[in-house]
């Protein structure tokens, strides 16, 4: 059952793709002739005829976008104006850094996040609580620009404990997944909480405390399995929020990622790299969205009866 | 195929923390603003040629003043009005062991022509007819019509192993550089780090150092703390308001040059009343250049003499002086004129594309406002700006910033019919300009090119404000490195103490 619903999603994703792709290649369109933009200003009537007709500019847009499509079908973006090989290659080149960024990130998030979000509702109302769920809101409202200043300057300047920036070893990891980590991590304590301490009063927790059953049991056995399902649901509407944060977390700390990638890519108007990085990411947050889903499912069997 | 590419990603880490450099190795770490996407040759934009120059030099170079230097070539004659003879470098070898000779030379320079290659300098030698091995250390280059500006041209177009190139391909030449420059091409990690090392066969001597990494850092305060932390002994483009900090740092200091690049607010005459030249006159008067200069800028780059090009290009204008503060004067002015003072003037600017743009342009509107013209700030992202420029609907006032490198031609052409880029226009200029680009004698040149800052001092088809400053951050013990006027980092003379 549950393999026929994730078919039943997999169905809809390339629709959800192609619009995507529609809505990338219009704003594209809309928003200056690639060609201007990416040609340096001392370029010759030459060099722009070339470029239109190697990006089908001097075609009519629906013919322009068909041929956008049947590429898709081949998973051919074109060829990159700015690198050497085709979009797509270029786009997977760095998407290595960017899963690693994403997932370490997501993870501290999610570890902490639960964490503290027990804590907090275990020990609600008491100090430990006050000082977890303040810097959680504080965390909140910080800007993950800011928050990266702050943690180069402390870390890699007066402790010199870490480097400033840079890819490659592990250390380079910690302050850009710490960063990026916070975008997400305050809501995690917050939610996780507020769904324990909900589920706290409701019968079933009630009955099991009256027949014997320890706190702790309680809490392991009935009350988590419960105050998962919210955090999971915000997690897949958060996986974008995820993504976009790291292309400022990328920025900061010269991270090789996707994100650096298409914003580079939209300022020269690299039109095969930015769509193909557009995907890359709408496919990243659909898969992920199904995953979320999914485990909902395996959690929860209301979910999976509804 | 996707499990080994993460695979790769995962472990990549390890084995590089299990392999340490070479303790002897000296190794000279530069913090680059701005990063080019691939090495591809002319790929036009000076942070691109930055790092190809590292591998493939020109036949000449610009000094800091912008004038060519012998390189690849040792010395050059104009042996007719359509003939540039280069006399090459003898017993140069490229890093393969295969000798750099005329052959060379005309290959790239058909490699550059060539429209499928997309060269961001071709139009530099678009009057070009063709490159002539005369001998194996001699090369004509022939052009159509008279070209005075080919051999500032030169310094854009880096030279390619033929041998190579031809083996390779355009693919070949982007995925592994070869030639026969300081450094030699080691390994070359997109959006991350690109590293060389010495080439101890240099034909000017051996690198200082053993190998140079460039890595790019795109936030400047994280390249500051890249420079603070010693990371980095070299760093592009110091933000203006982290100056101090760095000078404070007790570590390194900032290095700073005049670049050939004038910053201006240009009009639309073809706007009303922009139409009439008091009026742009008139706002040139309201702004308090000197203040923006000292406060915005920090007293970096210098005060536009009434004229677009910089101080040391070739035809700068010594005898024009910007026009001096003079709010009530401008008032006056602009009130004699018959200005309705309740025509908006948006100021079209960029964000970030020259040093502190727009708040250059708020201070700016300020001023404006003052005086009661209403003016504002209209900040765009580069496209659109690009877009409304190619179609010249810029509005009242747009800022734009043009270099000259180290000659007039390049900046002036702007403000003629070819350069499309303003729908200011005059007969006399363009006639002077023609002229200017039509000898050979430099002299001459220089005199039409005075007339023409002349002419454009009197209609002001732009507001000229500033020379605009390049500021580096250089670690203390790193010697024999300064700043370059043109954004392209020579690092061959570099010592690290």
């Amino acid at each position: 059952m549950i393999l026929r619903y994730i078919l039943r999603r997999l169905a809809f994703l390339p629709l959800t793709l192609l619009l995507v792709a529609l809505a990338t290649f219009v704003v594209l369109r809309l928003t200056g002739n690639p060609v201007d933009i990416f040609l340096d200003i001392n370029r010759t009537p030459e060099q722009v005829e070339a470029l239109t007709q190697r990006l089908h500019l001097d075609l009519p847009i629906p013919a322009q976008f068909l041929i956008f499509l049947r590429d898709l079908l081949h998973g051919d973006f074109g060829e990159s104006l700015q690198f050497s090989g085709s979009a797509a290659t270029v786009v997977w080149d760095r998407a290595g850094a960017t899963f690693q960024l994403a997932g370490t990130a997501l993870g501290l998030a999610v570890l902490l996040g639960v964490t503290g979000g027990i804590v907090c509702a275990v020990w609600r109302d008491r100090l430990v609580d006050t000082i977890i769920s303040s810097i959680a809101v504080a965390g909140q409202s910080m800007p993950s620009f800011w928050l990266g200043m702050l943690l180069i300057e402390f870390f890699a300047l007066q402790m010199r404990w870490l480097p400033t920036s840079g890819y490659g070893e592990p250390r380079h990891l910690v302050l850009p997944a710490i960063t990026l980590a916070t975008i997400l991590l305050p809501n995690f304590v917050l939610i996780t909480r507020t769904s324990i301490l909900e589920l706290m009063g409701e019968q079933f927790v009630v009955t099991g405390r009256s027949k014997g059953l320890s706190r702790g049991r309680v809490l392991i056995t009935h009350i988590l399995p419960n105050a998962i399902n919210p955090v999971l649901s915000f997690l897949g509407i958060q996986i974008g929020t995820l993504m976009a944060g790291s292309i400022i977390t990328e920025t900061i700390y010269a991270w090789p990622g996707v994100g650096r990638l298409l914003i580079g890519s939209i300022f020269k108007r690299d039109v095969p790299v930015v769509e193909a990085a557009v995907f890359f990411i709408a496919t990243t947050i659909a898969l992920a969205n199904l995953t979320v889903d999914v485990l909902q499912m395996l959690i929860d069997p209301r979910i999976r009866r509804s | 195929m996707q499990r080994r590419h993460l695979l790769a990603a995962l472990a990549a880490p390890l084995l590089m923390a299990a392999a340490p450099a070479f303790a002897a190795d000296k190794v000279l770490t530069v913090g680059a603003a701005v990063f080019p996407d691939s090495l591809k040759p002319g790929i036009g934009s000076f942070a691109s040629q930055s790092l190809l120059v590292q591998t493939n030099e020109q036949l000449v170079q610009r000094d800091a003043k912008g004038d060519p230097q012998p390189t690849l070539a040792t010395s050059w004659e104009q042996i007719d009005p359509l003939t540039l003879r280069f006399h090459l470098r003898q017993g140069v070898k490229f890093t393969d062991g295969v000798e750099f000779t005329a052959d060379d030379v005309v290959y790239t320079v058909k490699y550059v022509q060539d429209p499928q290659n997309a060269y961001g300098a071709a139009a530099r030698i678009s009057q070009v007819s063709e490159a002539v091995a005369v001998d194996k250390y001699t090369v004509d280059i022939k052009t159509k019509v008279v070209f005075p500006t080919l051999l500032r041209a030169m310094a854009e177009i880096l030279i390619l192993p033929k041998h190579y190139a031809e083996k390779v391909g355009t693919k070949g030449l982007t995925d592994r550089p070869m030639g026969a420059g300081p450094f030699i091409f080691q390994e070359w990690v997109p959006g991350d780090h690109y590293t060389l090392v010495a080439n101890k066969n240099y034909w000017a001597g051996a690198p200082k150092v053993d190998k140079i990494i460039i890595r790019t850092i795109p936030d400047g305060s994280t390249r500051v703390a890249a420079l603070v932390s010693g990371e980095a002994q070299i760093i592009e483009e110091v933000p203006i308001d982290q100056l101090e900090q760095v000078d404070a740092s007790g570590i390194a200091k900032v290095d700073s040059i005049a670049t050939s690049v004038g910053l201006v607010l240009t009009f639309d005459p073809t706007i009303k009343p922009f139409d009439n030249a008091k009026i742009r006159q008139a706002f040139d008067y309201a702004i308090d250049k000197e203040i923006i200069l000292k406060q915005i800028l920090k007293g970096k780059g210098e005060l536009l003499d009434g004229q677009v090009l910089t101080k040391a290009a070739l035809g700068y204008n010594p005898n024009l002086k910007a026009r001096p503060y003079d709010p009530a004067k401008a008032k006056q002015m602009l009130t004699e004129a018959g200005y309705d003072f309740n025509t908006p003037v948006p100021i079209t600017t960029q964000n970030g594309k020259y040093v502190s743009d727009t708040d250059i342009c708020t201070a700016i509107a300020g001023m404006l406002n003052k005086i009661g013209v209403k003016a504002t700030v209209n900040t765009v992202e580069g496209g659109v700006f690009q877009s409304m420029s190619n179609v010249l609907k810029m509005g009242p006032l747009h800022m734009i910033g043009w270099y000259s490198l180290g000659d007039a031609d390049f900046a002036t052409v702007w403000y003629t019919k070819a350069g499309h880029r303003t729908h200011w226009y005059s007969e006399k200029y363009e006639q002077l300009f023609l002229a200017a680009r039509s000898t050979n004698d430099e002299k001459e040149r220089v005199r039409l090119y005075h007339e023409m800052g002349a002419l454009a001092y009197e209609e002001t088809p732009s507001l000229f404000l500033f020379g605009l400053p390049s500021l580096y951050g250089v670690n203390k013990t790193t010697t024999g490195f300064s700043a370059p006027s043109d954004k392209i980092l020579h690092l061959q003379k570099v010592e690290l103490k």
